[in-house]
């Protein structure tokens, strides 16, 4: 039992190796963690700027409409002419798709956009593992997924907020920026994500309209 | 990058059956076709403002766009979204190009999406000249109540799961198109109304060559 808990604990720390470094645990009492998540049901509209490698660029408008206590999603793209090119719902955990245009009609692109959208809006499941100061200052909470995967929330001193998605193995796979954060009246008006996929890309997202409901 | 290759089909079914009915002129009943073909040769400019409503199971109420629309005959269209989301399709001698605004000015769409909206802008021109019943795509009928009511549906395989029908109400004054309703399923539908229609004003080339 001993030699498997040690096994157990020498992976964490292996793991860990190529995140960043978090150099100053603070005192206990001042562990308050940067939230950029959503505290209520919410429907966001954002037009979106899709950035793809070669300087490809175009823009879409993005439906959300997410609840953080059920975790419920339900997601639509659109062009600005109107056309829907993928709509999608996940409900208990059951993925629904129900629009999806070629090249969205992959099952891969549905799981991922709604992982996104839940790493965007939704506190981690996880546990807090550390908190802390990055090397630049930036105040961070490091949550364990219960899958192995990491997730660093920071705020820097510029007041944005950033959550970042590290592999077990400490790779970096989703950079999001929430943009001037704490100055802004609603944290999503201007977010920004960063993939690190086979095919990378970004997403700039500027808020259109908000809509809170309560829980 | 082929994401917006998917939605060509949709958009220019719209300005195109918005060109074609605007300039028909009373004779639909009988012989539309070659009424319109007639009346096409007549058109030289179409000018309007539209209001697009956007309804969708996800919205609680529909997303509305405004936006301008140009027309010049041959061939020269400009497709304008003023908000929420400021975006432009323009196509003039032969070329068909798409920006959208992003830090302070139009970038233009690298996607290539753009190059299949040509391919849909050749046909566009053969309805423009009153071809439009060569292209077996929808089958048209119309219903005549306070306004002229025509009920187009895709008769071929291309659309489907894309659009189920598309309705075009006309005026029966002066025949110039009023609404577009395209239906995509039960649960999202497009509403386009158009207003201010200004039929054979001139209308600068820099309209079709200035993003601005």
């Amino acid at each position: 039992m001993k030699i498997k808990a040690v096994l157990i604990l020498s992976l964490l720390v292996f793991s860990c190796q190529s995140l960043p470094k978090i150099i100053d645990a603070p005192r206990a009492g001042d562990t308050t963690c940067p939230f950029p998540f959503l505290k209520e049901r919410q429907r966001l509209i954002h037009a979106i700027e899709i950035r793809l490698p070669g300087n490809i660029t175009s823009t879409v408008i993005g439906i959300t409409l997410a609840d953080p206590v059920s975790r419920e999603v339900s997601c639509a793209i659109m062009t600005a002419e109107g056309m829907v090119l993928f709509e999608a719902e996940e409900n208990s955990g059951l993925l629904t798709v129900n629009r999806a245009l070629p090249p969205f009609n992959s099952e891969n692109f549905s799981r991922k956009m709604i992982d996104d959208i839940k790493l965007m809006f939704f506190a981690p499941k996880g546990k807090i593992y550390q908190s802390g100061l990055l090397t630049e200052g930036e105040t961070v909470c490091r949550w364990l997924e219960d899958d192995g995967k990491w997730i660093d929330v920071s705020a820097s001193r510029e007041k944005d907020i950033s959550v970042k998605l590290y592999t077990a193995e400490g790779a970096i796979k989703r950079h999001i920026t929430f943009i001037s954060a704490r100055d802004k009246d609603n944290i999503y008006r201007r977010v920004e994500l960063h993939a690190e996929e086979r095919t990378n890309y970004s997403l700039v997202m500027t808020l259109i309209e908000a809509q809170s409901f309560g829980n | 990058m082929k994401i917006f290759r998917t939605f060509s089909p949709f958009f220019f079914p719209v300005v195109a059956l918005f060109l074609l009915f605007l300039f028909s002129s009373g004779h639909v009943f009988a012989d539309a076709f070659e009424q319109l073909r007639k009346d096409a040769a007549e058109i030289r400019s179409i000018q309007a403002k539209f209001t697009q409503n956007k309804s969708m199971k996800i919205l609680a109420k529909p997303l509305v766009s405004e936006g301008r629309f140009y027309y010049a005959a041959p061939d020269s269209l400009r497709w304008e979204y003023l908000k929420p989301l400021k975006s432009v399709i323009i196509t003039h001698k032969g070329k068909t190009k798409r920006y959208f605004f992003s830090g302070g000015k139009f970038i233009e769409d690298q996607t290539g999406g753009v190059q299949a909206m040509s391919i849909v802008l050749n046909e566009i021109s053969a309805w423009m000249s009153g071809k439009f019943n060569q292209n077996p795509s929808f089958q048209a009928d119309l219903k005549e109540t306070e306004n002229m009511e025509i009920t187009l549906t895709p008769t071929g395989k291309n659309m489907t799961g894309m659009i189920e029908n598309i309705f075009i109400t006309l005026s029966k004054k002066d025949k110039a198109v009023k609404t577009v309703k395209i239906v995509e399923n039960e649960n999202s539908v497009t509403k386009i109304d158009f207003t201010g229609t200004i039929i054979n004003k001139a209308i600068p080339e820099e309209i079709f060559q200035d993003v601005q």
